[in-house]
């Protein structure tokens, strides 16, 4: 199968979209002209211009609130926020009206709204443009989150999203840009809210997403050498979480390790873990670990973001203290 | 993480210690293996090692001449110097943590590894409790090797693997069908094993001539009443059992319950397996109404139709295998009872009567015993009374 980066991925799921229903049209930050700050967009005005892919003025607010008001009127915008950690200026047109507007009028619109954005930490920018939020997002009732970790589920899971008829926050990540990896040619979809088994194992089960995953998928390579059998199961979609692949996982190992880059305390890991307890508590052989961010702030020193995240000796060390 | 410092048990009679003194402070750096306090027991000093790498986080207890119980929390060991930690001075304690001490006897040092197991709960993960349900096994007979002693799923499994043998791993390849237990077959299995595993069990036989009971039995039957050989011990040993309360009797933990009424159990086999349906205040009926009694509950148990509490609070118990020949054989006690009575076939065999060999009926009986509650005369005594009024029934009415 070919190989491409996670980037040219998701530029060929926006233009594939965009060439299969006019209705698809982007909108953000610098997405235009430059081809958006890391590049995802790049290229798509020279094929679509100005009427589809859309700069727009520095406000999230703006951006969201006129992706939301397109999509009631049968547009399928995809709107792209710079950085997750810029989700907070938008968060009333989020939370109050794309969440809540189709409920509130007994479904009579649909919210077909794709809003891409990126956050995690790694390239030492520092506490406002590292973070991971997606607990914050798995807060409200009325949107999907949606983390990719690999190139062939970013292109997949874009695509689902832009054909979906409710809210979608698509969160990549930063790190995973330049990540290359098998990629089908021609058309698929993978669907939302369904986690994946990216590696089978028998002793542990490590469940993540995102980048995590991919730092989760090295450290089953360092176990395996110690005999350690490790499954990893890609979470994908964070909300709603797919429990029936995480359980029937948990239920073969009996042990489970979520690896997760937000802050442990209130984290999507505790979420997931407490689902574990409440459906698979009698197949638990050790008590759940979550290996995840720091309570702080991201550090700006390199060395210090490095320590404030999971890395591939922390999961090592995490899973062989769960197999002691 | 934090993790408990435990006053440690250094002996099988150790009961409580004396804190003589701690080498680290609050706050200081510990490497697994570090010495880290003392302890006096049986005026021994010990020198009591961490377990683990870390912060001495926090002293519970200081030294005094004082005895602290074995296994209460001292202190607290974190991995990190700011870590809380359980803001009550006491918490239950779960596990013990295994500490590893080095006694110092006349200058000479020598290693005396504990491996604490108090009576506290037993600490085991969700699977591993749910895989010992499943097979019937209780949790305190099975050695942990998780963290701090916890019993994970292969410390069961194991535990069932010793338990069945090698044998049971062979057998795959043998053309084989295996069969679940019944929910009544799990009962059996369950309260057998207990009784012969928790109840010191001892067995007296005596032969009886059954001569006279023949005798009264065609009497009776020509009379109307079809009393079998069972109906005719339960209804002398219910007449005996108000002389003998202790084998009319409960065990309730340290203690002996007596009672009142006589109730005889009567083991009836089924088609499932073996229930026990009671006669109660069998020592005031007469042949004719325990006869009719124990044929309705031997007619409503193989139909499965017996109430629950015509098996239940049931004691002493009479097990008749003679209609399959069975010559004698030992039972295993109904618990919380304390005896039941195994009745062998009736055979005619050459008896010797004053001198003179003439023909007789015998039959065997073997009373099982528990020996924490009956004593070896006690039960020879009622056998000796139940032989006696066996072979002179007409003693029970004068």
């Amino acid at each position: 199968m070919r190989e491409i980066t996670y980037r040219q991925a998701l530029n060929e799921a926006l233009d594939e979209e965009m060439a299969r229903d006019p209705d698809v049209f982007l909108m953000g930050e610098d997405i235009a002209i430059y081809g958006g700050a890391y590049g995802v967009t790049m290229d798509l005005l020279k094929k679509y211009g100005e009427r589809r892919v859309i700069d727009t003025p520095i406000s999230e607010a703006a951006i969201v609130g006129s992706g939301l008001g397109a999509a009631l009127l049968g547009m399928r915008p995809v709107v792209e926020i710079m950085y997750v950690d810029f989700i907070g200026l938008a968060m009333d047109q989020l939370n109050n009206q794309v969440a809540k507007i189709r409920y509130m009028f007994g479904g009579k619109c649909t919210v077909p709204l794709t809003i891409r954005t990126e956050g995690g930490a790694g390239r030492t920018l520092g506490a406002h443009h590292s973070q991971s939020l997606e607990a914050w997002l798995m807060h409200i009732p009325g949107i999907k989150v949606v983390m990719p970790g690999t190139p062939a589920d970013a292109k997949g899971l874009l695509k689902s999203a832009i054909r979906e008829d409710n809210p979608i926050m698509f969160i990549e990540h930063k790190m995973l840009y330049n990540l290359k990896g098998p990629v089908p040619d021609g058309e698929y979809l993978i669907p939302i809210g369904k986690a994946d088994v990216k590696k089978e194992g028998k002793d542990v089960t490590l469940i993540s997403y995102s980048r995590m995953l991919q730092f989760s998928l090295e450290a089953a390579k360092v176990l395996e050498k110690d005999g350690i059998s490790a499954e990893v199961v890609d979470m994908r979609t964070l909300l709603p979480l797919d429990m029936e692949t995480v359980c029937a996982s948990v239920r073969k190992t009996n042990r489970a390790v979520i690896v997760e880059e937000d802050t442990k305390t209130a984290g999507a890991g505790a979420e997931i873990g407490m689902r574990i307890i409440e459906e698979a508590f009698d197949h638990l052989d050790a008590p759940v670990l979550r290996i995840a961010g720091a309570d702080v702030p991201m550090p700006k020193a390199p060395n210090l973001e490095k320590l404030a995240i999971p890395s591939v000796e922390s999961i090592v060390k995490g899973v062989r203290e769960v197999l002691a | 993480m934090i993790r408990e410092i435990i006053m440690p048990k250094l002996g099988e009679t150790m009961e409580e210690g004396y804190l003589s003194k701690w080498l680290k402070k609050e706050g200081e750096r510990i490497r697994k293996g570090e010495v880290i306090l003392e302890v006096m027991s049986d005026k021994t000093n010990f020198e009591v090692e961490s377990q683990y790498d870390g912060y001495l986080r926090k002293v519970l207890v200081e030294p005094s001449d004082q005895p602290i119980p074995v296994t209460t929390v001292i202190g607290y060991i974190s991995d990190s110097p700011d870590e809380p930690v359980p803001d009550v001075l006491q918490t239950p304690r779960i596990e013990p943590e295994k500490a590893v001490t080095t006694e110092k006897i006349d200058s000479k040092v020598q290693d005396a590894k504990t491996a604490v197991r108090g009576d506290e709960k037993i600490r085991a993960t969700p699977i591993a409790r749910k895989i010992a349900s499943e097979h019937g096994i209780d949790l305190a007979s099975v050695v942990g090797t998780g963290p701090q002693g916890r019993i994970e799923r292969k410390d069961v499994e194991n535990f069932i693997a010793r338990a069945s043998g090698p044998s049971s791993k062979v057998q795959t390849a043998e053309p084989s069908e295996t069969i679940p237990f019944s929910p009544l077959r799990k009962i059996i299995a369950e309260r057998l094993t207990y009784s012969k595993q928790n109840i010191p069990h001892y067995y007296l036989s005596v032969k009886l001539m059954v001569e006279q009971i023949s005798k009264i039995k065609e009497i009776k039957k020509a009379e109307g009443v079809d009393a079998t050989y069972t109906d005719f011990l339960i209804f002398l040993t219910a007449r005996l059992l108000v002389e003998f309360p202790l084998m009319n009797a409960a065990v309730e933990g340290d203690r002996i319950r007596l009672y009142k009424s006589v109730d005889v159990g009567v083991a009836v086999g089924i088609e499932e397996g073996l229930v026990v349906p009671v006669i109660r205040g069998a020592a005031e009926k007469n042949l004719e109404q325990i006869s009719n009694e124990r044929r309705d509950l031997a007619e409503r148990a193989r139909t499965g139709k017996l109430k629950k509490e015509e098996i239940e609070n049931c004691r002493f118990v009479i097990s008749n295998l003679g209609m399959y020949g069975v010559t004698n054989f030992q039972a295993i006690i109904n618990a919380p009872g304390t005896a039941i009575l195994a009745v062998g076939a009736i055979q005619e065999e050459p008896i010797l009567d004053n001198g003179l060999l003439k023909a007789g009926k015998t039959m065997w009986v073997t009373l099982s015993l528990d020996h924490r509650v009956i004593d070896g005369a006690y039960g020879g005594k009622f056998l000796q009374r139940l032989k006696s009024v066996v072979e002179n029934p007409g003693q029970i009415y004068l």
